[in-house]
């Protein structure tokens, strides 16, 4: 068996997962991953998806000549490789999309985001595939902001309301233009797929520990001639602004979710703050917005203003 | 159930224009609708977001290949209601869908649009390549002739860069005659034509057929004052402050000229000999008649 932590989750697993930080093998584990035969349907489905379906507390989702993967309960995933599939392959996909509906299936709140750690506080950015979540993640880490996550940002609220993030110590995962233009090219690792030029890379630093949330920003991309700039939305439109930028907003509703969501999304609104960083899209415009950041940081508190 | 309807188009052909005058239409506004607010139809086919969303699976870690696999029950299951908040209480009387890819099918032998389950049925915009390709140089920065190289070439497509993430898939285009060929002849779904010079030319009465295709009867006071909201002039004030978001980055001007005939001033003798002997038999059945004909007969 092999011991990760994800996202704050012990997790034992018996195939190998690249790109997860190993976790305590002494611990209980919270999620256990095996591979077993898994069914192409389940027998009594109450919703079903163009790849997904789910019953009760089970959840299928196929990924089409990778492998099924049955969730259960959010405690244990099982999969079947389809049609010999690359075991790195079925990897790639438990460790990310995978485990990403499963702390849905936990009922916890999991943003699409990256994380950095900034004064000792999580400041997370959200978008979609292709909105720079990880190549801001990266060029801050070349800043001296260690990495906190990678993709997918598992929030806590305790009983204190102060809103946690578990540091999930991914690697990076960039597309080949990403690594050359921040010039990463010595801290590049695998192919996350052999048929894909997106590769994990090592951070510069990493942080290993919980901490609370300092601010989350959702990735905006605007056009010539808009203004780059920082907004903060009303605690209203902040909470539906942090429910979109749900890892699988969907989800939300499948699985009832909807209360968490907008509970935490005031929560995290009043106490964080939630933002919308609006920039260009592109390499060149990534000084401006971090300096941008920067300013930002010492006006909520976060950082003491920039020399 | 709202059917779902393709706005299918080579890219310049008047299909924003289109979806930009139905969301006017659609709007509760006496003001004309923010071009970058067009919430009334949804975003393009070829959309990576939407689609994650959807499947759940982080496409940015599928090939092209597997994704264009994936591609039909996304679209089926889209056309079945499934992503609008309320399907018993839909916004909307239509749910229209941009396309710029040809159609044509994965390597399972699929359609990948998903053919009758992807939609009711296609609305596919057609215009002069004349003068798709002075505006298609514009629009992808690049010289005309590179553009007529890429109406002509079978194998062009959108989003092919392998070393980075688009927010849309590859869209297989084929050539120019070769997508409008894929849509007028697939027999999956129904066709209705609509030129860009006749929604220029008589844009409500054009306009009005497209939409009863689509199971709409619009009012006709609406319409007009929709249409005044799309104006080109409209779209290029718009645009010009506060830019557009559907635009390729670092274009500007979009909405660039809006006319038909352009090409007679923006296109010297041999790209026009090129495009119409390159295009010739499409121009002829979509009814654009050539200027070098007789020349080419002469030869």
């Amino acid at each position: 068996m092999f011991s990760y932590r994800v996202s704050g989750l012990a997790v034992a697993s018996e195939v190998d997962l690249p790109g997860l930080i190993p976790g305590d093998p002494d611990r209980a584990p919270e999620v256990t991953i095996r591979n077993a035969p898994v069914p192409c349907a389940l027998d009594d489905a109450e919703m079903v998806g163009p790849t997904w379906q789910r019953a009760g507390d089970r959840f299928l989702l196929r990924v089409p000549d990778i492998a099924r993967f049955l969730l259960e309960d959010g405690r244990s995933i099982a999969f079947e490789a389809e049609n010999g599939a690359d075991p790195q392959d079925v990897a790639v996909f438990l460790s990310g999309t995978v485990f990403g509906v499963l702390l849905h299936q936990r009922n916890q709140i999991v943003l699409h985001a990256s994380a950095v750690l900034v004064g000792g506080r999580a400041v997370l950015f959200c978008g979609a595939s292709g909105a720079g979540k990880s190549t801001l993640a990266a060029a801050l880490g070349e800043h001296g902001y260690p990495l906190i996550a990678d993709d997918q940002c598992a929030i806590e609220i305790g009983d204190d309301s102060i809103p946690m993030i578990q540091a999930d110590g991914r690697q990076l995962r960039l597309w080949e233009k990403s690594i050359s233009e921040l010039g990463l090219a010595g801290r590049r690792g695998d192919a996350m797929r052999n048929r894909l030029l997106k590769f994990y890379v090592q951070p510069a630093t990493a942080s290993d520990r919980p901490v609370p949330i300092g601010a989350v920003y959702a990735l905006t991309e605007i056009r010539d001639p808009e203004e780059p700039g920082i907004e903060q939305p009303n605690i209203v439109d902040a909470t539906k602004l942090l429910a979109a930028n749900a890892y699988r907003p969907m989800l939300i509703h499948r699985f009832a979710q909807r209360d968490v969501y907008f509970r935490g999304g005031t929560t995290i609104a009043a106490t964080s703050g939630i933002f919308r960083l609006k920039r260009r899209l592109g390499f060149d415009g990534l000084p401006a917005t971090i300096a941008m950041l920067r300013g930002h940081w010492a006006q909520i508190g976060l950082a003491e203003a920039a020399s | 159930m709202i059917p779902t309807v393709w706005l299918a188009s080579y890219p310049k052909s008047g299909n924003t224009w289109f979806r930009i005058l139905v969301a006017n239409l659609w709007s509760k506004l006496d003001t004309p609708i923010d071009i970058n607010q067009i919430h009334s139809t949804d975003s393009i086919a070829s959309g990576r977001n939407p689609f994650d969303r959807q499947t759940l699976i982080d496409s940015a870690l599928l090939t092209d290949d597997e994704i264009d696999r994936l591609r039909p029950a996304a679209y089926a299951y889209a056309a079945a209601g499934n992503t609008l908040a309320d399907p018993d209480d839909p916004c909307f009387p239509v749910r229209f869908v941009k396309v710029h890819d040809a159609y044509t099918r994965n390597d399972l032998g699929e359609a990948v649009m998903g053919g009758a389950a992807g939609a009711a049925g296609a609305i596919l915009f057609v215009r002069d390549p004349r003068d798709v390709a002075a505006s298609f140089a514009h629009h992808m920065r690049c010289p005309i002739d590179v553009a007529i190289d890429r109406m002509a070439d079978a194998d062009f497509c959108f989003a092919t860069a392998t070393d980075r993430i688009d927010r849309q898939f590859r869209q297989r285009l084929l050539s120019w005659s070769g997508f409008m060929r894929s849509w007028l002849d697939q027999r999956d779904i129904p066709v209705h034509l609509v030129r860009y010079e006749d929604l220029l030319t008589d844009t409500a009465a054009t306009a009005s057929a497209a939409l009863a295709f689509a199971g709409i009867a619009p009012d006709p006071v609406r319409l007009d004052q929709a249409i005044a909201f799309a104006s080109i002039g409209e779209l290029q004030r718009q645009e010009a402050q506060h830019g557009f978001r559907e635009a390729p980055r670092d274009v500007r001007g979009f909405f660039r000229r809006g006319v038909a005939g352009g090409w007679r001033d923006e296109l010297n003798p041999d790209q026009i000999a090129r495009i119409e002997r390159d295009h010739g038999p499409m121009m002829d059945r979509l009814g654009y008649d050539r200027s070098t004909a007789t020349t080419e007969q002469r030869l």
